[in-house]
C-alpha cells in the first residue's frame, strides 16, 4: 500500500487536499501518457512497411534440394580464424531471419564480423503441396544434404551446426545419426526433453508442453487431417496466448510507452514484421514433432526414429555449446539442458542467457554474450585433430 | 460503363454469368431435392420458408416424434423468463439461461438423426444437414464455455487487482503505478488459469469444434467442386503424395547407384 502523504509539519493531509492533489497528479499523468502516445503515433504514420527491412546481410545461393536453400553469407572480415564453417539451422515454425534481424543486433554479423564462414538453411514456404514431408526428409534428407554439401565445400572435412529452437532439435538428432559429419554442435533454445521438470517451472514457464501434452493423439491428428499443415495462424495465436497481458498491451500501453523514439519504434516493427511471417509447418512432420517428441518424448527415451533408426543422443562425440534462455516462456530450461545427460561433460558447455526465448537473438545483451560466446566456443573447441576427413559424406 | 473491352467489365459479366449459372443449378438441385423427398414447393425449398421447415421437422419428428421444436425453442429463452414475471434477474445473471445456445435436447435430436442407420438413396442431405447444424452447435457450446472460463479469470484479475492496490492506492493518483498494478495483476491470473485444467480441457473441446466446423466445410467445398468438374482438394493432396512418394523413389534409387559406381570404381 502506499504510504498516505503528510504536509510539511508532519500531520495526515486533509483528505480534500488529498483528493485535489490525487486528481492534479492523475490528470497530469493522464496528459502525459497522452502525449506520449500522440508522439509514437506520428512517428509509426511516417513508417511504410516496404522500409522495415529486416535479414539485409547479403547472401549467396550455394545449394538447393527442393525448396531448402542452403545460402552464405558475404564475408565481413579480412582475418579468418582456423575453424570450421558453421551451418545456421533454424525451425520451421519461424523464418531463420530472426538471426539477422538488424544490422547491430545481428548474430550472423557478430560471427562475420569475427571471420567465421557462416551458412543457413532457408526452409523456403512449404505449402499444402508439402504436407506428407516428414521429418525423414527435414533431417534427413534436407538438413542432411546441406551438411554433406557443406563438408564438401570444406575438402571433406567435419563443421558446425548452429541449431536453433526445433532446427536445434534437428541438429541434434543429426549430429546423434551421423557424428562424422560434425566438428562441433551448438544449440540455442532447443527442446531435447519434452516434459522437462514441470515442478521446478516458474509461472509462464512449459505452458506450451502442458498445452500439447493435454491434446490427445486424435486431437492433433484431426487438426492435420484437416488443414493439411499446423497453420502458421494457429502456432502464432498459441504464442501469443503464453504472455497474455504483454499480447494484449503491445500496440496500445507498449507503442505510447516508446515516446516516438524512432529507433525503438522501428526495433518493434522489425520483430512485428517477423513475427507475421510464420509460415504453415508441413503437415507430417508437425505430426510427429506434436505426438512423437510433444505428447510421448521419444527423443530423450531412446524411441525416436530417423530414416529406419533410433537415434541415440550419446553418439554424439563433438564439443557441444547449449544456449538456453533463463525466462523463456517457450522452451523451458530444463527441457534445454537435458542434453547434458547424453554428452559426455568434457565435451559438454553451456550458456544460461538472462533473457526470454527471442532475446536470445535480438537483444542488445544477446550480442555479446550469445554471439560472442558462440563465436569463442568455436574458435576455442574446433580443434584441428577434430578436422581429420570424412571419408565419404554421402550417405550410403 | 466501360466498353466491353474493358477487361474488368469482361471478368465481371463473366463472374455474373458464372453465378447465374450457379444459382439455376442450385434451383433445379432444389426441385429435385423438393419432388424427391418433401411436399414442399420447389421455391419455398430454396428460400428454407414455412414448407421447407415443416418438411424437415417431419422428417426429424420420423425419428424423434416427442420433438417439439417450438416449445423447446420457448422455454429456455430470457424472454419467456421475464413473461412469467419471476427469476427474471436469475435469468439475465445465470450464463446457463443465455450462453447455452445449444439445448441438449436439440443436440440429442440431431444426434438421432445423425446417427441413424442410412439408406443409400434417401436422406443423405437431411443427415449430412443434421450433422452440420451439430457441428455448429458443439461449436457454439464450446465457445460459450470457453467463454465462460475467461470471463471468471477476468472476475478474478479485478478480485486479485483490488486486493494488492487498495482504493487507498488508487485516491494517490499514480496512474501508472495503478496501470502496472493491474497489469501485473491479470497477468499473474491469466497464467494460473490457463494452467487449469477447465482452461485447457475447454481450450481444446473449442478448438477441435472448430477443425471440426473447418472438415465439414470441406466436404461442403468437395461437393461443390465435384459438381463443377473441378479437382477436389482430397484429389490434389492425392497427386501431391505420389509426387512425394516418387521422389523419396527416385532419391533411394539415385543414392543406390551412386554407390554401385563408387563399387564399381574402388
Amino acid at each position: 500500500m502506499i504510504p498516505r502523504k503528510r504536509n510539511s509539519d508532519g500531520s495526515l493531509m486533509d483528505s480534500n487536499d488529498l483528493a485535489g492533489e490525487a486528481w492534479a497528479s492523475a490528470w497530469s499523468q493522464m496528459v502525459d501518457a497522452g502525449m506520449k502516445a500522440v508522439r509514437s503515433s506520428e512517428v509509426l504514420s511516417g513508417q511504410r512497411q516496404a522500409e522495415v527491412e529486416i535479414a539485409e546481410s547479403p547472401v549467396d545461393l550455394v545449394f538447393q534440394i527442393d525448396k531448402v536453400r542452403m545460402l552464405k553469407y558475404r564475408p565481413l572480415a579480412k582475418k579468418k580464424p582456423n575453424v570450421p564453417p558453421v551451418l545456421i539451422c533454424y525451425g520451421l515454425f519461424g523464418r531463420q531471419t530472426m538471426i539477422d534481424l538488424q544490422e547491430d543486433r545481428s548474430l550472423v554479423r557478430n560471427l562475420l564480423a569475427d571471420g567465421i564462414e557462416v551458412y543457413v538453411v532457408d526452409w523456403g514456404t512449404p505449402t499444402r503441396a508439402d504436407q506428407y514431408l516428414s521429418m525423414d526428409d527435414y533431417i534427413d534428407l534436407y538438413l542432411g544434404s546441406c551438411v554433406e554439401e557443406l563438408v564438401a565445400l570444406n575438402g571433406g572435412k567435419p563443421v558446425t551446426i548452429f541449431g536453433i529452437c526445433e532446427g536445434g532439435t534437428f541438429a541434434a538428432a543429426l549430429a546423434a545419426s551421423r557424428p562424422e559429419l560434425f566438428a562441433g554442435l551448438a544449440l540455442a533454445i532447443t527442446p531435447i526433453d519434452f516434459r522437462g521438470e514441470p515442478d521446478k517451472f516458474w509461472q509462464g514457464e512449459g505452458f506450451l508442453n502442458s498445452w500439447i501434452q493435454n491434446l490427445s493423439q486424435d486431437d492433433v491428428d484431426l487438426i492435420i487431417d484437416t488443414y493439411g499443415m499446423l497453420p502458421g495462424a494457429l502456432t502464432g495465436a498459441i504464442f501469443s496466448s503464453l504472455t497474455p497481458m504483454a499480447s494484449l498491451t503491445k500496440y496500445n500501453i507498449g507503442l505510447a510507452n516508446m515516446d516516438g523514439d524512432e529507433a525503438a519504434i522501428l526495433n518493434f516493427l522489425r520483430m512485428e514484421k517477423w513475427i507475421a511471417d510464420r509460415p504453415d509447418h508441413p503437415g507430417e512432420a508437425a505430426r510427429q514433432w506434436l505426438n512423437e517428441l510433444y505428447r510421448e518424448n521419444q527423443l530423450v527415451e531412446g524411441k525416436f526414429q530417423l530414416a529406419g533408426e533410433t537415434v541415440d543422443l550419446h553418439n554424439i562425440s563433438c564439443p557441444v555449446l547449449n544456449i538456453y534462455a533463463l525466462q523463456d516462456h517457450i522452451i523451458p530450461v530444463s527441457c534445454s539442458k537435458a542434453l547434458s545427460k547424453f554428452v559426455k561433460p568434457d565435451l559438454y558447455q553451456e550458456i544460461g542467457f538472462p533473457g526470454g526465448h527471442v532475446g536470445v537473438f535480438v537483444s542488445r545483451k544477446a550480442q555479446g554474450v550469445v554471439a560472442g560466446g558462440l563465436s569463442d566456443w568455436i574458435k576455442s573447441t574446433q580443434k584441428p585433430d577434430r578436422k581429420k576427413s570424412v571419408k565419404s559424406a554421402k550417405k550410403k | 460503363m466501360a466498353n466491353s473491352d474493358n477487361a474488368f467489365q469482361q471478368m465481371f459479366d463473366m463472374w455474373q454469368q458464372g453465378q447465374e449459372a450457379y444459382l439455376k443449378a442450385q434451383k433445379e438441385a432444389a426441385d429435385e431435392f423438393s419432388r424427391n423427398f418433401s411436399d414442399a414447393t420447389a421455391a419455398n425449398a430454396f428460400n428454407f420458408g414455412p414448407d421447407a421447415t415443416k418438411s424437415w421437422q417431419g422428417f426429424v419428428n420420423s425419428w424423434a416424434p416427442a420433438w417439439n421444436p417450438s416449445a423447446m425453442m420457448a422455454n429456455g429463452s430470457v424472454d419467456n423468463l421475464f413473461a412469467q414475471g419471476k427469476d427474471a434477474l436469475h435469468g439475465m445473471l445465470d450464463p446457463a439461461n443465455w450462453m447455452n445456445q445449444a439445448p441438449e435436447q436439440l443436440r440429442n435430436i440431431l444426434n438421432s438423426v445423425a446417427q441413424g442407420p442410412q439408406f443409400a438413396d434417401l436422406a443423405t442431405p437431411q443427415i449430412d444437414a443434421a450433422e452440420a447444424w451439430r457441428e455448429s452447435l458443439d461449436y457454439q457450446k464450446a465457445a460459450m464455455d470457453f467463454a465462460k472460463i475467461m470471463q471468471d479469470a477476468w472476475g478474478r484479475a479485478f478480485k486479485r487487482y483490488s486486493e494488492s492496490y487498495t482504493l487507498e492506492d488508487l485516491q494517490s493518483g499514480e496512474v501508472k503505478e495503478a496501470l502496472d498494478a493491474w497489469l501485473k495483476a491479470a497477468n499473474e491470473e491469466l497464467l494460473e488459469t490457463q494452467r487449469s485444467p477447465e482452461f485447457m480441457d475447454a481450450q481444446r473441446r473449442l478448438m477441435r469444434a472448430g477443425v471440426e466446423i473447418k472438415a465439414r466445410q470441406r466436404e461442403t467445398a468437395e461437393s461443390w467442386c465435384e459438381n463443377w468438374q473441378m479437382p477436389t482438394r482430397t484429389e490434389v493432396d492425392d497427386v501431391a503424395k505420389i509426387v512425394h512418394e516418387l521422389r523419396r523413389e527416385v532419391r533411394k534409387l539415385k543414392r543406390e547407384v551412386a554407390a554401385l559406381k563408387v563399387a564399381k570404381e574402388s
